[in-house]
C-alpha cells in the first residue's frame, strides 16, 4: 500500500472546477431573469424623464381611489388570512390528532384546489350563485350579484389558498415531539389542555406563518378579483386593468411596486418567523406517534369539519366537470360532449404549448435548482449567498408583478423576448426555482459530508460524486419538485398574463378570455381538461418517491 | 408524601397485541401480572423489543391494553384517561416543553390544576433545589446541558406528588460518568418521597443497582421477578442468567442417587451435591465467572487449556477449554501469585454453593441462548453433535 500512495485531494472542492466553471454562467442566468427584471420595474416607476422621483409613486397614493384599491388589497387579505388560518388549523388537528375515518378523502380533496388554476374556483363560483347560479337562480329564483364584491372573493380565495395553510400546518402537528403532549397529559393535562399549553404555543410561529402565507397569496390572486370583484378592485386586478385596458404602463409599473412593497415585507416577516419553528419540530430522538382522540363529541365535531369542507370543494368540482359536459348548465342540462369537442377544436394547441413549457420549465427548473442548493450548501464560492437570496426574491414577488417586470424588461433592447416561447419559460421556471432551490438545500443539509468526503477520497471529482452519490440521493427532492414545477406552470395565470403572445398562448389566460366571452361551458371544460392533466402527471409519474410531492416542495 | 400513604400497584393479566398494517400482529405483552408493594422500586429489565416499554406505558395511560386491569392502592385505574391518573412519567427524551422556562416546565402540573404562583412557587424551587438545580429557574430548556435536561425531568414528575413514578429508560441519553450520577440522585428522592416506582431499563448494572425488585421479561412474558441477588445468584432460567451478569452453561448429569446426595457428572468430571438441588437427572450448572477458581491441574478434576487471558487491572479473565465448552473465569488481580500463560493446563474448580442447577437435558438444544461459553461457533456444533 505504502508504494501506490496516491495523493489524494485534502477538501472535497479540491477537484470542483466543472461545477464551478458553471458557477458564473448560473449567476449571470440569475441576475438577468430575477435581478435584472426587478430592477427595470422598479426603474420605470421612480424614474420621470430619466431622473428619480418619487412623483408617480405619489401621485397614486394621494389618489383616493388608489388608496381605496389599497384599502380594499389588505382588508381582503387580512379576512382571508385569519378565516383561512383558522379553518386550516382545525382541519389539520383533526386530521393528526382525531380518530375519525376518511381521511385519506378529506386530505385528497382538501388538497385539491392546490392543483387546480384558482380561477377554477370563480367559475364553479359563478355557475353556483352568480347571477343566473344553479343554486341562487334555479333553486330559488334570485337575480342577484351577491357574490360579487368581498364577501365572493374571500369565499374564493379561502377555497383556493386554505389548502396551501392546511399543508403547512399538517406538517407542524405531525412534526410536533409527541412525547410532550404525551408528558403534559401525564401532568394532568386534557386534551383541550394539552392543545392549549403545549401544542398551539408551540406552534404559533407556524400558525402566523400560514396567515402570511394566506395573505401573500390572497395578494398575488388576480383570476379570482377579475372574474369575482365586481367593483370590489384590489391591487392586481387594478394592474392588469391599467396595463390591458389603458396601456398605461408607467402607472402599472408604480402600482406593482405598491403591491410589491407589502409583498415583500410580508416575505421576510414570513422568513423571520420560519426560523422561529425549528425548535417545536421533533429533535433526534423525539417520537410522532400522536395518541388520537376518541371522544364523541370531538370526533363528531373533526367529522362535520372536515366531511363539510371537503364536500363544499367536492361540490365546485362536481359544478366545473356538470358545467362542463351539458348544453349549458342550469338552463339546458342536455349532457353533451360538446365542449369538449369545441376544446379538442379551439384549444389542442393551446394544451400542447402549455404541456409542452411547462415541462421544459421543470427541467430547466430541476437543473439550475440543483446546481445552486449545491452551491449554498456545499461550496464556499464567493457571493453564494446573494446568488440564493436573489433566486429567492420570486417567493416574495406577487406573480402579477413578476410577469408585469418580464413583460417590461424584455421588450426592448439589449434582450428582446416578448412574444417568444422563452420568456413564457422562464417566468415557469423563475416562480418555481425558490422551491426547488429550498427542498434541494435541505436534502442536501440531510446527506452528512462524509459521504462527499468518502467518495473524493476515494478519488472522484466534484462533478462525480454530484454524479454518483448526491443526484441519485437528491432524487426524490427533485422528481418532486419538478412535478410542483409543472403543476405550478400549467395552473398560473397571474404570472403569464402579460407575457403571453398570439403565437405562445396558454391555457388559464385563454379560460380567463372564454369566461369574460361567457363562454362558461368551453371554459369548464378546458378547466376539467387541465385538472385531469395535472392529476395524470401527479399520481401517473411513478411514485419515486415516498412523500407527497406538495410537502416535499413546502418543507 | 410518606412510605404510609404510597400507593400499591396491581397488575393484572395484561394483554397488549400491535396489529401492523397488512394483518400481521405482534404481541407485545403476555399475560403481565404484578403485585407492586407501597414504596416499592421495580424494574422491569430486557431486551428492547420484550413489552416492558408498552408495560409503562399502559401504566401511564398512553397505550390502551387489549385486556387485564391496571389497580393503584385496590382501585383500577385502567379506564381512566392518562390526565386523570396522577400516574408521573420520566420519558427517555425528558419530553421538557421548549417554549418554557425550567421553572414552568417543573410548575405545569400546578398551571394545570389552576393553582395560584403562592402556593406552589416554594414546592416548585424545593423541587429544583432537590435536583441541585436552584439557579437554573429561569433558562429555557435549550440552554441546559443533558443531565440538566434530565434533572429539570426528575423534578417535573416528582413535584407533582404522583400515586405512581414511571421511567422510561431516563439515563440512556447520557454519559457514563453522569449516568451513575443522577442514578444516585434518582434513587435518593424516591426513598425520601416514598413514592411507587417502575423503572424500565435494559441495563442490567442499572436495575442491580436501583431495584427493590427486578422483573426480568422476555417476548412480553414475566421471566423471573425477584431481589437483585435472586435474579443473579438464582436465575429461574438460563435466559435471565445470560441477560443478568455473564454465566457459564455446563450440561450436567446425575449419576447416582444415594443418601440425600446426587453425583453428578459435567465436562467428565464429578461433583457432589445435596440431590434436592438437582431437580431431574439432565441438567444445566450455571456458573459465575467469579464463581471458577483456577488451580494447579492435578488428575481427575477438571482440567483446561488457558485459550485467552486478558488481563483487567482490577481483575483477570481467563478463557479455558474443557472439553467442547470454553469457559470464562474471572479472579481478583490482588494477590496473584501463580503465574498462568496463555497455553497453560490449568485445573478448574467450581464453587460449589454458588453453582446453580437448572433442569435440563444438557444438550446443545437445551442451551437455547447462546451464552459466552458457546459463542464460539465451533464449540457449538461439537457440542450440538455430542
Amino acid at each position: 500500500m505504502g508504494s501506490t500512495a496516491v495523493a489524494f485531494p485534502s477538501s472535497g472542492t479540491g477537484r470542483a472546477w466543472a461545477l464551478t466553471g458553471l458557477y458564473p454562467l448560473l449567476a449571470t442566468l440569475v441576475l438577468l431573469f430575477v435581478a435584472y427584471p426587478v430592477v427595470t420595474l422598479l426603474e420605470r416607476s421612480v424614474f420621470v424623464d430619466g431622473r428619480l422621483s418619487l412623483v408617480n409613486l405619489g401621485r397614486l397614493l394621494a389618489d383616493p381611489h388608489v388608496r381605496q384599491v389599497v384599502t380594499n388589497t389588505l382588508g381582503l387579505g387580512f379576512t382571508v388570512a385569519l378565516l383561512g388560518t383558522v379553518l386550516a388549523t382545525l382541519y389539520a388537528y383533526a386530521m393528526t390528532r382525531v380518530a375519525m375515518p376518511g381521511k385519506r378523502i378529506w386530505h385528497f380533496l382538501a388538497l385539491l384546489p392546490t392543483i387546480s388554476p384558482p380561477i377554477l374556483m370563480a367559475l364553479s363560483l359563478i355557475l353556483l350563485y352568480g347571477r343566473r347560479g344553479v343554486i341562487t337562480h334555479g333553486l330559488f329564483g334570485l337575480d342577484t350579484t351577491i357574490l360579487y364584491g368581498y364577501r365572493g372573493l374571500v369565499v374564493a380565495q379561502i377555497l383556493s389558498y386554505f389548502p396551501f395553510a392546511y399543508l403547512l400546518l399538517l406538517h407542524l402537528f405531525r412534526g410536533l415531539d409527541a412525547s410532550l403532549e404525551e408528558a403534559a397529559g401525564t401532568m394532568g393535562a386534557h386534551p383541550g389542555k394539552v392543545l392549549t399549553t403545549i401544542s398551539l404555543p408551540l406552534l404559533v410561529p407556524g400558525l402566523a406563518g400560514a396567515s402570511l402565507l394566506l395573505f401573500g397569496y390572497s395578494f398575488a390572486d388576480l383570476g379570482n378579483p377579475l372574474l369575482l370583484g365586481g367593483d370590489f378592485t384590489v391591487l392586481s386586478s387594478e394592474i392588469y386593468q391599467t396595463i390591458i385596458g389603458m396601456y398605461d404602463v408607467p402607472k402599472g409599473a408604480a402600482l406593482a411596486v405598491i403591491l410589491l412593497v407589502p409583498a415583500t415585507l410580508l416575505f421576510f416577516l414570513h422568513k423571520a418567523l420560519a426560523k422561529r419553528t425549528a425548535f417545536a419540530s421533533v429533535g433526534g430522538r423525539g417520537s410522532v406517534n400522536h395518541p388520537q382522540i376518541r371522544h364523541p363529541a370531538i370526533q363528531g365535531a373533526a367529522l362535520l369539519l372536515c366531511g363539510s369542507v371537503s364536500l363544499i370543494i367536492l361540490m365546485q368540482y362536481a359544478t366545473v366537470l356538470a358545467g362542463a359536459m351539458t348544453r349549458l348548465f342550469g338552463i339546458d342540462n342536455t349532457v353533451s360532449l360538446g365542449h369538449f369537442v369545441a376544446v379538442a377544436a379551439g384549444s389542442r394547441d393551446i394544451l400542447l404549448d402549455t404541456i409542452s413549457l411547462a415541462v421544459m420549465a421543470s427541467i430547466v427548473t430541476a437543473v439550475v435548482g440543483v446546481l445552486i442548493a449545491y452551491y449554498v450548501a456545499r461550496t464556499r464560492l464567493p457571493a453564494r449567498g446573494a446568488l440564493d437570496f436573489i433566486a429567492n426574491l420570486p417567493l416574495a414577488i406577487p406573480g402579477t408583478v413578476i410577469g408585469m417586470a418580464f413583460a417590461l424588461a424584455f421588450n426592448h433592447r439589449p434582450l428582446i423576448l416578448t412574444g417568444s416561447a422563452l420568456i413564457i419559460v422562464v417566468a415557469f421556471s423563475v416562480r418555481s426555482l425558490p422551491y426547488t432551490i429550498r427542498s434541494s438545500v435541505v436534502a442536501l443539509d440531510q446527506l452528512h459530508r462524509s459521504l462527499d468526503e468518502a467518495s473524493t477520497n476515494m478519488g472522484a471529482t466534484a462533478g462525480q460524486t454530484m454524479w454518483h452519490v448526491l443526484l441519485p440521493l437528491l432524487r426524490p427532492a427533485l422528481v418532486a419538485g419538478m412535478i410542483f414545477t409543472f403543476t405550478r406552470s400549467v395552473t398560473t395565470l397571474s404570472a403569464v398574463i402579460f407575457v403571453v403572445s398570439p403565437h405562445w398562448s396558454l391555457v388559464t389566460p385563454a379560460i380567463l378570455s372564454q369566461m369574460d366571452r361567457g363562454d362558461l361551458g368551453e371554459a369548464s371544460a378546458l378547466s376539467v381538461v387541465l385538472v385531469g392533466i395535472v392529476l395524470l402527471v401527479i399520481y401517473g409519474v411513478p411514485r419515486l418517491f415516498g412523500r407527497d410531492w406538495r410537502e416535499v416542495a413546502r418543507s | 408524601m410518606h412510605a404510609e400513604t404510597a400507593k400499591s400497584l396491581d397488575i393484572r393479566g395484561l394483554q397488549k397485541t400491535y396489529r401492523l398494517p397488512g394483518g400481521r400482529s405482534v404481541p407485545a405483552v403476555r399475560d403481565f401480572t404484578l403485585r407492586v408493594e407501597p414504596g416499592e422500586f421495580i424494574t422491569l429489565l430486557g431486551p428492547s423489543g420484550c413489552g416492558k416499554t408498552t408495560v409503562l406505558r399502559a401504566l401511564a395511560g398512553l397505550e390502551e391494553p387489549d385486556a387485564g386491569d391496571i389497580l393503584l392502592d385496590e382501585r383500577s385505574i385502567r379506564r381512566l384517561p392518562a390526565h386523570r391518573r396522577r400516574v408521573g412519567l420520566v420519558f427517555q427524551n425528558y419530553a421538557l416543553f421548549p417554549h418554557m422556562s425550567v421553572f414552568e416546565n417543573v410548575a405545569y402540573s400546578f398551571r394545570i390544576r389552576r393553582a395560584r404562583l403562592a402556593q406552589f412557587r416554594a414546592e416548585v424551587e424545593a423541587a429544583l433545589a432537590a435536583v441541585g438545580l436552584e439557579g437554573l429557574a429561569a433558562r429555557l430548556p435549550s440552554q441546559l446541558s443533558g443531565g440538566q435536561q434530565q434533572r429539570v425531568a426528575l423534578a417535573r414528575a416528582f413535584v407533582m406528588r404522583p400515586d405512581l413514578l414511571l421511567f422510561d429508560e431516563p439515563l440512556s441519553n447520557l454519559d457514563a460518568k453522569l449516568r451513575l450520577q443522577v442514578r444516585g440522585e434518582l434513587r435518593r428522592l424516591q426513598k425520601s418521597l416514598g413514592t411507587t416506582a417502575l423503572y424500565v431499563t435494559h441495563d442490567q448494572d442499572e436495575a442491580m443497582s436501583l431495584s427493590d425488585r427486578i422483573v426480568v421479561m422476555r417476548e412480553g412474558r414475566i421471566e423471573q421477578v425477584g431481589t437483585p441477588e435472586d435474579v443473579y445468584a438464582r436465575p429461574a432460567s438460563h435466559y435471565v442468567a445470560d441477560f443478568v451478569g455473564r454465566i457459564n452453561a455446563l450440561p450436567g448429569r446425575v449419576v447416582e442417587r444415594a443418601a440425600g446426595r446426587a453425583i453428578v457428572e459435567t465436562l467428565g468430571a464429578r461433583m457432589e451435591l445435596a440431590a434436592d438441588r438437582c431437580p431431574a437427572d439432565a441438567l444445566l450448572l450455571l456458573v459465575r465467572p467469579e464463581a471458577i477458581r483456577i488451580v494447579a491441574a492435578t488428575p481427575g478434576t477438571m482440567n483446561g487449556v488457558v485459550e485467552e487471558l486478558e488481563y483487567r487491572g482490577d481483575q483477570i479473565e481467563y478463557r479455558v477449554r474443557v472439553g467442547a465448552v470454553l469457559l470464562i473465569a474471572i479472579e481478583a488481580a490482588l494477590g496473584r501469585t501463580r503465574h498462568v500463560r496463555e497455553g497453560d493446563r490449568v485445573g478448574v474448580e467450581l464453587v460449589e454453593h454458588a453453582l446453580h442447577v437448572l433442569s435440563g437435558d444438557g444438550s446443545a438444544a437445551n442451551v437455547d441462548h447462546a451464552s459466552e461459553a458457546m459463542q464460539d461457533p465451533g464449540i457449538a456444533a461439537e457440542a450440538a453433535k455430542a
